[in-house]
Parts: structure tokens; sequence; C-alpha cells
């Protein structure tokens, strides 16, 4: 099973480059979309960039969901079979991409997402939004905006998201549900350090309002 | 009171008129679109200066006044113009994210 992995990319010239260095050894193909960043970050690619690390460039940003879908997009007609999406903040533990692989081709899991809470437990707040969108859709995920998931080109076919934001993680659990595709999750590791971005208040709010416009679409 | 509305009512569809002719000078909006804000805007003036004219229509309408009627009327204005805007901004984004990855992936 060919499985690319697809890292969208704004802003992170701090990180980018670690997080290159991790994920380029497990030998499979990158695909870095840099979302139209402000700062050095695609330069950074460029200087450091390998055989396995392919950079498109959105001339503008346009958010977290338009940048995965256009490296999924590049992926399957590049002849992946699957797709890990990674986030660019170093957040993520590369160590963990084995878990998806498995997954994706041992146990033939149509969508894998990676949860934050699986070993931890769920803190409250995180389990009321699951909560609030297991009771519309009745799949429930225990960590719904994690980036680390992976996907394969049939499931991608069916669950083709919308959002151009950061609801797109939602939607795509949304529409796996809908689509009652093959998934599981499997825990993944968190790195945090400070300046990091991610999903703000705001932006949380934003994605519930899409929650109830997304039941009466999809 | 009455009055002191109408002079309210009528100064500010009188700015309307003006940023529409403004558009309309700056090649903003065409021909037809500042015919029509000007039909709405000097027909709004004409029924506040003489609100009688819409009397009759208010109460085939069970309006007990016509301001009610134009206000309602204006409410209702504002939802499509809001609803139609909505629609093309979607559209608008849609077709500016299909052309941002369409560059994106040319050549690679």
């Amino acid at each position: 099973m060919k499985i690319f992995i697809v890292i969208p990319l704004f802003n992170e010239e701090k990180h980018i480059v670690k997080v290159l260095k991790e994920v380029s050894a497990y030998k499979m193909p990158i695909v870095v979309v840099d979302d139209g960043s402000t700062d050095s970050s695609g330069r950074k690619i460029i200087d450091c960039r390998s055989k396995i690390v392919t950079l498109l460039q959105h001339k503008i940003n346009l958010g977290k969901g338009a940048a995965m879908k256009t490296g999924a997009v590049y992926a399957f007609t590049h002849g992946a079979d699957a797709v890990i999406f990674m986030d660019s903040d170093a957040q993520h533990n590369p160590e963990d991409l084995t878990k998806f692989t498995r997954k994706l081709e041992g146990e033939k899991y149509d969508v894998i997402f990676g949860s934050r809470n699986l070993n931890l437990g769920v803190p409250l707040v995180r389990y009321l939004g699951n909560k609030f969108v297991s009771s519309f859709f009745r799949i429930y995920i225990s960590d719904t905006l994690c980036g680390f998931r992976g996907v394969t080109r049939k499931a991608y076919e069916k669950i083709k998201w919308e959002s151009t934001g950061y609801g797109v993680e939602t939607e795509m659990v949304i529409r796996t549900g809908k689509a009652k595709l093959r998934f599981c999750e499997v825990p993944v590791e968190t790195i945090y350090h400070s300046g990091v971005k991610g999903v703000t208040p705001l932006d949380a709010f934003g994605i519930l309002a899409q929650v109830v416009k997304w039941r009466l679409t999809i | 009171m009455i009055i002191g509305l109408q002079i309210v009512a009528i100064l500010f569809s009188l700015s309307m008129v003006y940023f529409a002719a403004l558009n309309y000078k700056r090649r903003e909006i065409n021909g037809t679109e500042i015919a029509g804000w000007m039909v709405i805007w000097i027909g709004t003036i004409i029924v506040v200066v003489f609100p009688e004219l819409l009397r009759t229509f208010a109460r085939t309408f069970l309006f007990a006044r016509v301001f009610d009627m134009m206000v309602v009327g204006a409410f209702l204005l504002v939802i499509l113009m809001a609803a139609s805007s909505y629609m093309r901004t979607k559209r608008l984004e849609k077709k500016l994210e299909d052309l941002v990855r369409k560059l994106s992936l040319k050549k690679k």
C-alpha cells in the first residue's frame, strides 16, 4: 500500500524543518502544502527539500481544510492508496505514524483518527463537544479535533470535505459516520510547546455553528 | 415626532442616492443597477413625504400604519439581500479555492 504523508503548513518556520527531518526517516512520500505562509517556512522547505518531499504552495491563505484537500488531491493523483495527515507545528510525534500504517495496511480500516485522549481520558469540555457532535450524527470519536489521521483513497472519495478552515476535522468525522466507513482511533502523543496556534475559542464556536449546518446539509 | 422621523428618512435616502451615484461614477455598478437603486430611494422619499399614497395598500395587508408596512418591507429586503450576498460570497470563495488549488498543483 502506497501511503503519502500530507502536512498542511502555515507560518511554522520554527518547526517545519524538524518535522520534515523526523518524518523523512519513515521513507514515505511527503506532501507539504504551504497555505500562503508569510514567514520563511516555504524557503526553509526548499532549502532542506529531499526527493521524497513535494512542496505545494497556495498563493493566498485559504485555511487548513483547503490545504489538506490540496495535499490529498495531489497524493491521490500521484498513486497514493492512502494519506496520513499531520500538523506542521511539531505537536505530533512521528513515531505514531506506524500505528496508522498498521491500521491502514494490516487491519484495512478506511479512516483512522488519532486521539490525544485515549490514554489520558477526555477533558470535560472536549467530551461535551464530542457528545454534541455524536448526538447529532451518531458517531463518537474521543478527539474530534486532532489533526493526525489517516484516510484511504476509497474513504476520501466518500468524505470529501467542504470546510476550508479548522472545521475540517469535525466534518471528516461526520462524513465518516454518514458514509458508514470502517474507522478506528489510535492513541497519539501530543508534544506541547509555547507559541502554539491551533483552534481558538472563537474557532470552536464557529465549528459548533457549522455542526448545526452540516446536520441540515450532509 | 413623525415629522422628525420623516426628515431622518429623507436625509438617509438622499445620502443613499449620493452613494449610488458615486458607485456608478466609479464604474462599480452598471446602468441597470443605478436605475434600480434610484427607483428604490426616490420611491422611498416619495412615500415618506406622501404616506397617504400607500394607506389603502397598507390597510389591504392589515397594517395599522404605513410606517409599519415600510419597516416590514425594509426588513424583508434586508433579509433577501443578505441571503443573496451570502450565496455570492460562497460561490466566490469556492471559485477562489479551486483557482488557488489549481495553481498550486500546476507543473507538479
